[in-house]
């Protein structure tokens, strides 16, 4: 087994304890747990069953983007992305790792990398649940794939840039939560413009990429994308470029600064 | 060879003129000693700088000024280094979720060995942890956690290794195992860095020693000379009576006593003979009828004995 693949198991089973993991769960899926309460509430409805289906897909763009995209993705990205360098530089199983012959970029990349992993399964099993209800509800499972890659762009995205905030500050988690409410709901949805600085966003482009056209018809420009062109590749593109600058970001940093206990 | 007992003619680690500050607290101040093959003891009382300075050597904390050598290149100057470095924090750093077995097959994986779980068995024979190789971590006493980091440091059997307080939870029989076993290491011509805030701890495993105080090197070399330099150093002594004053006055004129202080109706004496003072002292007391309700070294912590020493530079 190589350091790099080593690194990230250890660090995925030393986070993802079973408890911490089914909080997360809860968390990831709030999304899916609202598209069924909206399909229990509209089951006896007397609406045509294509005005249905228009209504199921509606609702379920809006949760993507009001929801899940929006708060789920990155908050449990968050908790999961702040501790796997951050928890071990607290409790100092950091020095067991930097003492040994491994290339800095290599801690670093396999960081990012066990991030994505853990928050990809968490938030993956939400996506899936919450695309299975809508699936139902819109008698296609043409929205499924899209939602699943548009989580994993933004999920990448999001580990990317908060391993390093987790590593680099004591309050991490409050200041991503900051981040995530003020920055990216506040600042980047009034200046569109900004939004490609918008990691959900970026996964969001990639979802109404790959959306049927039904869905793009019936939403318009609710997928909130700003100054963003819908495009899985670009999407994809912009959150392994993220991916690289983070861990290059992170190695830099192992190399010059002091790792204190 | 260098006249500077701190100096050795073979260095492998080379410290010169080595300070570091956080903030405002120096915790290491100018600090000039090197490290060949063999045992060395970094003694000191907590706080005085130990940990800082190894991990400086380690390369785990950058010098604020000076300069640390490791077989002549500096510590962070190629990851490759480390492959001769096998470090012990004085701190846990373990992974609590895995097994004796799994972490220490995890430090060889990482130290690039190609069949790290023989290597970690290997290791784990040496710190006698053969029989809770599989039990998870979480679950280890203070002792085994300690032999497990041991282990975990020797899987890839480095030519250097540095260890912060390694016997500290340790119990008497795991404690002289771990010294016999550091002894053997070092006799293989390894560099071994020891440090340790217990004086008797580091005199059975080795005759060198750096003794650090707030930070600055206070003695170095032989720990028999470091004794004999100490035995010039009046111990203070504590004694509670009644009759204070009075007995205070007499003592003045014991010969074994240098000088003496009240305080809170306690005396303070300073003696360089500390048996002749408690043959005559007792004979004063029933001359004089005072009841001695406390006779007391204070200086018997190490704390004490290296202030000495930096006092007596």
């Amino acid at each position: 087994m190589s350091a790099f693949v080593a690194i990230i198991t250890v660090t995925v089973r030393q986070t993802l304890r079973l408890r911490r993991a089914l909080g997360l769960l809860l968390l990831s899926g709030s999304a899916a747990a609202m598209y069924l309460l909206f399909m229990v509430a509209t089951r006896n409805s007397t609406n045509s069953a294509a005005a249905q289906i228009e209504e199921g897909i509606e609702v379920s763009i809006g949760m993507t983007i009001g929801v899940f995209m929006n708060i789920v993705v990155p908050v449990v990205t968050l908790i999961i992305a702040t501790s796997v360098m951050g928890d071990e530089r607290r409790d100092n199983t950091m020095s067991f790792l930097v003492l040994r012959p491994i290339r800095r970029v290599v801690i670093a990349g396999a960081k990012v990398v066990a991030a994505f992993i853990e928050a990809l399964i968490i938030n993956g099993i939400g996506a899936a649940a919450f695309g299975i209800l809508v699936a139902i509800k819109t008698e296609t499972f043409s929205y499924f794939v899209p939602l699943l890659v548009g989580t994993a762009v933004a999920t990448a995205a999001y580990a990317a840039l908060f391993v390093p905030l987790g590593y680099l500050l004591k309050r991490a988690t409050l200041i991503g939560l900051t981040y995530v409410l003020v920055w990216e709901n506040g600042i980047a949805a009034a200046v569109p413009a900004l939004s490609s600085l918008s990691p959900w966003r970026i996964g969001a482009s990639a979802i109404a990429a790959l959306a049927p056209r039904d869905f793009q018809e019936l939403v318009g420009n609710e997928f909130g994308l700003g100054a963003i062109d819908p495009g899985a590749g670009g999407a994809v593109a912009k959150a392994m470029v993220l991916m690289v600058v983070c861990s290059a970001l992170m190695a830099s940093i192992l190399r010059r600064r002091d790792l204190a206990s | 060879m260098s006249d500077n007992p701190a100096l050795v003619s073979n260095p492998t680690i080379e410290v010169t003129g080595v300070s570091k500050w956080f903030g405002q607290k120096v915790a290491v101040s100018d600090v000039t000693c090197s490290f060949g093959p063999g045992l060395t003891g970094l003694l000191g009382p907590n706080g005085a700088g130990k940990t800082t300075l190894l991990r400086m050597l380690t390369g785990l904390t950058l010098p604020s000024q000076g300069e640390v050598l490791v077989k002549g290149a500096l510590p962070r100057a190629s990851v490759d280094r480390y492959r001769e470095l096998g470090f012990v924090p004085e701190e846990s750093a373990l992974y609590n979720t895995l097994t004796a077995r799994q972490y220490v097959a995890y430090a060889a994986t990482l130290s690039g060995m190609g069949n790290p779980e023989p290597a970690a068995d290997r290791a784990l024979e040496l710190v006698e942890l053969t029989e809770d190789a599989g039990r998870a971590i979480g679950g280890f006493s203070k002792g085994m956690r300690q032999r497990t980091k041991v282990a975990a440091a020797l899987v890839h059997d480095p030519e250097m290794l540095v260890l912060d307080e390694p016997l500290n939870g340790t119990d008497p029989v795991q404690r002289a195992h771990l010294i016999r076993l550091l002894g053997k290491l070092a006799g293989e011509g390894r560099t071994l860095v020891v440090s340790s805030h217990v004086l008797q701890e580091v005199e059975r495993m080795t005759d060198r020693v750096i003794a650090i105080v707030d930070g600055k090197l206070a003695a170095a070399g032989d720990i028999s000379a470091i004794r004999r330099a100490m035995s010039h150093i009046p111990y203070r002594v504590l004694v509670e009576c009644d009759r204070t004053r009075d007995f205070a006055a007499a003592l003045l004129d014991n010969e074994a006593v240098s000088s003496v202080s009240i305080d809170d109706s306690r005396i303070h004496l300073e003696t360089t003979d500390l048996i002749a003072l408690g043959t005559t002292i007792s004979k004063q007391a029933r001359d004089l009828n005072v009841r001695i309700s406390r006779f007391a070294p204070e200086d018997e912590s190490l704390e004490s004995v290296f202030r000495y020493l930096v006092g007596g530079r």
